[in-house]
């Protein structure tokens, strides 16, 4: 694990973390996530080629300044409740560009740059669907809200009734659920030895 | 790839990033200004029945006068009208709580009885006093109907201050603040109903 992969995978953590208390936030980033990055990926691709590498870093930060700024406006009109509830991880999305940029990541392999998308998503819904059942007891509450649509709010299939274990839905909880995930991980790939 | 178009290219992208963010920005601002008074209209207004008023209350803010009230103070007022009839006045009222301050939404009819009671901010003890901000709420449904006669001043307190209400388990300072805050509301809102209703007849 080399040093630019750890400031890589660190900025993953404050949305893996701070947006996934429920699955409709975790899903509308991860979205976003998706959409900001292509951009920011092809338009990368059409200026590296034109600017020195000494410019490269400030062109990165205006590029992924203006992307974010654009998409979280278009975010806002889309559903303005998921935005209140998340925006501001929204924003980390520029800063996750610049360094994705900073450590070559737009010039590897395709099949790695959708590993990164399949498994960021997969955490992030999954870390959503588990926080979201522990701390609430529902599923997909306010899924609307990713649909646009301004009518009264689903509060989901609620599965039980009294609530949950609120600290899922906190910050400390979301660290204590990643880490317990994070041993399961450790244990299941120990005790399946390698031939 | 030399420095000069490096710098130029630099400079183009400045140039054309803040002027597409500020488009956008330009033309989405009274879109999302509407979404949020809808939701703002949503939250808020959704402890009266939607066919008893016909104008938009948040848009036309009242102006208060003394808001400093006995145990409590006024933030705020909205006048619901149909048909030009006040059908009910909101107040937005702020009181002293066991952790923090809360602030209540009190919807009172024309004739003088609490409408609803509703929740805007509180930071009371999760579970306990928290659970004033349950939404629809059946200790704070108890007010509904009451005014200020009914019952009399000595009534609107908790039953073991002699008064009428039940408090909410475990939150007995919490259930007096709110008691003291709607009776405030109503008493305010008898003493200065000319000032409350009078000001939709001047629209």
């Amino acid at each position: 694990m080399n040093k630019s992969s750890t400031l890589q995978h660190s900025l993953m953590l404050a949305p893996l973390i701070g947006a996934t208390d429920s699955l409709v936030s975790a899903l509308g980033l991860w979205l976003m996530f998706i959409v900001v990055i292509s951009a920011f990926g092809v338009s990368m691709g059409a200026l590296r080629s034109r600017l020195v590498p000494e410019t490269r870093l400030l062109a990165s930060v205006l590029l992924a300044a203006t992307l974010t700024s654009c998409t979280e406006l278009a975010a806002q009109i889309w559903s303005l409740q998921w935005h209140q509830h998340v925006g501001l991880y929204a924003g980390l999305i520029a800063l996750q560009c610049v360094v994705l940029e900073h450590t070559g990541f737009f010039q590897s392999a395709w099949r790695d740059r959708l590993r990164l998308f399949g498994l960021f998503g997969a955490l992030m819904a999954g870390l959503g669907v588990l926080r979201e059942l522990i701390g609430n007891g529902t599923f997909g509450s306010h899924l609307p809200w990713l649909t646009g649509t301004a009518q009264a709010d689903w509060q989901g299939w609620v599965l039980t009734a009294d609530g949950g274990l609120h600290l899922a839905t906190l910050v400390p909880g979301g660290f204590i659920l990643l880490g317990l995930l994070i041993a399961a991980h450790q244990a299941w790939t120990r005790s399946t030895p390698p031939h | 790839m030399s420095r000069a178009s490096s710098v130029v290219i630099l400079v183009l992208l400045a140039g054309l990033g803040i002027g597409a963010t500020y488009l956008v920005q330009h033309t989405s601002a009274p879109r999302i200004a509407a979404e949020q008074r809808l939701i703002d209209t949503r939250n808020l207004l959704d402890l009266l029945p939607a066919e008893s008023y016909d104008n938009q209350p948040l848009e036309q803010p009242l102006a208060l006068a003394n808001t400093g009230l006995a145990n409590s103070t006024l933030l705020g007022g909205y006048l619901a009208t149909k048909t030009g009839q006040t059908s009910a006045v909101l107040l937005r009222s702020q009181t002293l709580g066991y952790e923090g301050s809360i602030e209540l939404l009190i919807a009172i009819g024309a004739n003088g009885k609490v409408l609803g009671v509703k929740t805007l901010k509180q930071s009371e003890t999760p579970g306990l006093g928290g659970r004033l901000a349950d939404w629809p709420n059946t200790w704070l449904q108890v007010f509904t109907g009451k005014s200020r006669t009914e019952p009399a001043d000595n009534g609107w307190a908790l039953k073991k201050d002699q008064g009428q209400f039940d408090q909410m388990a475990g939150a007995t300072i919490t259930s007096r603040a709110v008691i003291n805050a709607i009776h405030d509301a109503l008493r305010y809102f008898d003493e200065h109903q000319q000032q409350l209703i009078g000001s939709s007849a001047h629209e």
